[in-house]
């Protein structure tokens, strides 16, 4: 890179929207998982539905939109744990980042 | 179970595709812990070999595919079924760049062929889908695959050849630009026809392949080798002048599509 790009280039702003959108792609794909034979996406409405029933095993449609049975607890285990890692990394590189200009 | 990557790399008067599938194969190596074979002929291989792929073999390039007034040597991708010495193999084009160990997920699918159906940009999000025309299919994407050995992935794969043999007359039928050959095209065509003119979700990796477009460059945030953090600078053009803007990715994997950059971020 010679002088003039590198001065142009430290004229760069920085695009929170692109930011926004790549981290959303990036973490969206974290949060997929495969248990059970089924294909999962970790999500406030999956892991809820896992607390609130009761029943040893539930059926699910996944990703894929098949219908699967699964092990309520082992499922709710596996999409908590996944969610709560991603949504963390998530949270705090979106807070590394934000703060630039 | 075997499970390995496969990279087609054939030098171009332009680019050296063997020295960018030593680069991805280290970072395959680094991020993904698989083994990497390498499809390409004699004349790409250097005279000093810096790097021990798993398997190199050597084939006889198809070099009739004319782009930009020079030859892309990305024929015969159909091969790979054949050529893989892996059960499970990620085949993926020699400019991706891995930098996560994301690409292991494709391992939880239960199918035996899958690949991306949709793209984002990175500094550029909201870019329409690629359709092969306006009366055609969504594009599907052959930069990442995933295939098991079964016979389906076996069908698929001749399915692709036969599509290659005659990539004009689809060109016609389904009015997109023949004459340069697109692997990602002839995937779409392949495998619906594969799966008998139909969609299968199942056959379709759940997040999206991230593409470096035009105007968009990525630079290395150190010089460390395996570096998975970069800057990514954008000439957004408004009113006749260019306005700079960048952001900062780290632990993405990214389909580089200037070959330029590509060849700047190795060196």
């Amino acid at each position: 890179m010679d002088t003039k790009q590198l001065l142009s280039d430290a004229r760069a702003r920085f695009n929170h929207n692109s930011t926004k959108a790549h981290l959303k792609d990036k973490y969206s794909s974290k949060l997929i998982v495969a248990d059970q034979g089924g294909l999962w996406k970790a999500t406030p409405e999956i892991i809820g539905f896992l607390s609130s029933s009761t029943d040893e095993f539930v059926v699910l449609v996944d990703t894929f939109e098949n219908p699967v049975m699964v092990n309520r607890i082992t499922l709710h285990d596996v999409l908590y744990k996944t969610y709560n890692e991603v949504m963390f990394l998530w949270f705090s590189e979106w807070k590394e980042l934000e703060g630039k200009r | 179970m075997s499970r390995g990557a496969l990279l087609f790399a054939f030098n171009s008067p332009k680019y050296n595709y063997y020295e960018m599938a030593v680069y991805t194969a280290k970072r395959i190596n680094h991020f993904l812990g698989l083994p990497v074979t390498i499809v390409t002929d004699e004349s790409s291989i250097p005279n000093t070999v810096t790097y021990e792929f798993d398997n190199t073999i050597i084939v006889s390039p198809d070099k009739t595919n004319i782009r930009d007034h020079s030859i892309w040597i990305n024929k015969g991708r159909y091969q790979a079924y054949d050529l893989s010495p892996y059960d499970e193999t990620l085949l993926l084009d020699t400019d991706y760049m891995v930098n996560s160990d994301t690409l292991l997920k494709t391992f939880d699918l239960s199918t035996d062929f899958a690949c991306h159906d949709t793209t984002s940009f990175l500094m550029h999000p909201g870019v329409p889908q690629e359709i092969l025309s306006a009366y055609s299919y969504k594009t599907l994407w052959a930069t990442v695959i995933m295939f098991r050995k079964t016979l389906r992935a076996k069908q698929i794969f001749e399915c692709l050849e036969m599509v290659q043999n005659n990539y004009d007359h689809y060109a016609n039928i389904h009015s997109f630009i023949g004459g340069l050959f697109r692997n990602d095209y002839a995937l779409t065509l392949a495998l619906r026809i594969a799966n008998g003119h139909a969609d299968r979700i199942e056959d379709i990796i759940p997040w999206n392949l991230v593409h470096v477009g035009k105007n968009t460059s990525v630079y290395k945030n150190t010089a460390v080798e395996l570096e998975s953090e970069y800057t990514v600078m954008f000439d957004n053009w408004q009113r006749g002048k260019i306005r700079k803007e960048y952001t900062i990715v780290k632990d993405t994997d990214f389909h580089v599509m200037n070959k330029d950059n590509f060849m700047e971020l190795i060196a």
